[in-house]
């Protein structure tokens, strides 16, 4: 299983609806995708190394260099097929060119 | 508790209108309404504000079609609302918003959809419901829809659109 990790703010809304979306769209296309949605202040690098992606709204300071790809997924939020494909596809090319399974 | 009926999004009576000029006013005057009803806890206002600083919500709809205004969304944790539901606000002046997925940059933003979820697991997810609202509206409704200052009209016109969508 792929682990994803997507964050906002308040890890209520946005975050969320990444999550979401990524679960059905990277199902959709094959992968066996699992997203958690977090507050960003809640990161930490133990929490983010126990993940295959992340995936923020925005580009984001955590404090630290994330040890895993980073895909900005906030085109997502607006539901527009041809806003959130280049996502998606960031996200998949993570997927083959990291091996993740 | 989830509970079976969703509560509704929109209550007529939590639809406002603001002529402040600044993100912190125009926060601050509709936390202070919503706090007076019982809607959100004391600390709510300072989340808010605090979390706009670190994590803005401005939402460019310029992307969508040049002809709408831009929107904000500002909210903060469930552990600071009391109801799940979502405020419209219509903004007279334009309010100055860091942009949501480039919080480098800042727009002017005339309509405010604060969100008060205190059960984001649970439910349809409401972000994605103002996205659908914004981005499946007709446009010229749309127009109408942020220019009006009618607050009967503005709860109607929400209450109907988004109980059509199909999530």
């Amino acid at each position: 299983m792929i682990k994803i990790l997507a964050a906002c703010g308040a890890g209520v809304n946005s975050s969320h609806q990444i999550k979401d979306a990524l679960e059905r769209e990277m199902g959709d296309r094959g992968y066996d995708v699992k997203c958690d949605a977090v507050m960003v202040k809640d990161i930490t690098e133990d929490m983010i190394s126990k993940y295959d992606i992340f995936t923020p709204i925005a580009k984001t300071d955590l404090g630290f260099t994330p040890s895993i790809p980073v895909v900005d997924a906030g085109p997502i939020l607006y539901r527009i097929a041809a806003m959130a494909k280049p996502v998606y596809d960031k996200v998949e090319e993570t997927i083959k060119s990291n091996g993740l399974k | 508790m989830q509970t079976e009926k969703e509560e509704p999004l929109f209550v007529e009576d939590t639809v406002y209108i603001s002529s402040k000029t600044t993100a912190e006013e125009v926060i601050q005057e509709i936390s202070d309404k919503l706090l007076e009803k019982g809607l959100v806890k004391p600390d709510f206002y300072q989340n808010v504000i605090g979390r706009e600083k670190d994590y803005p919500t401005g939402i460019d709809l310029g992307v969508v079609n040049e002809a709408l205004p831009n929107i904000a969304i500002p909210h903060t944790e469930g552990e600071f609302v009391n109801v799940r539901r979502v405020i419209p606000v219509h903004l007279e002046e334009p309010v100055t918003f860091k942009n949501m997925i480039d919080p480098d940059s800042s727009m002017e933003v005339k309509f405010l959809f604060m969100i008060l979820n205190n059960d984001p697991e649970g439910q349809s997810n409401i972000l994605a419901q103002i996205m659908n609202f914004c981005t499946t509206t007709s446009v010229n409704d749309l127009e109408a829809f942020f220019k009006s200052t009618d607050k009967s009209a503005i709860y109607e016109f929400l209450n109907r659109s988004f109980a059509d969508q199909e999530l």
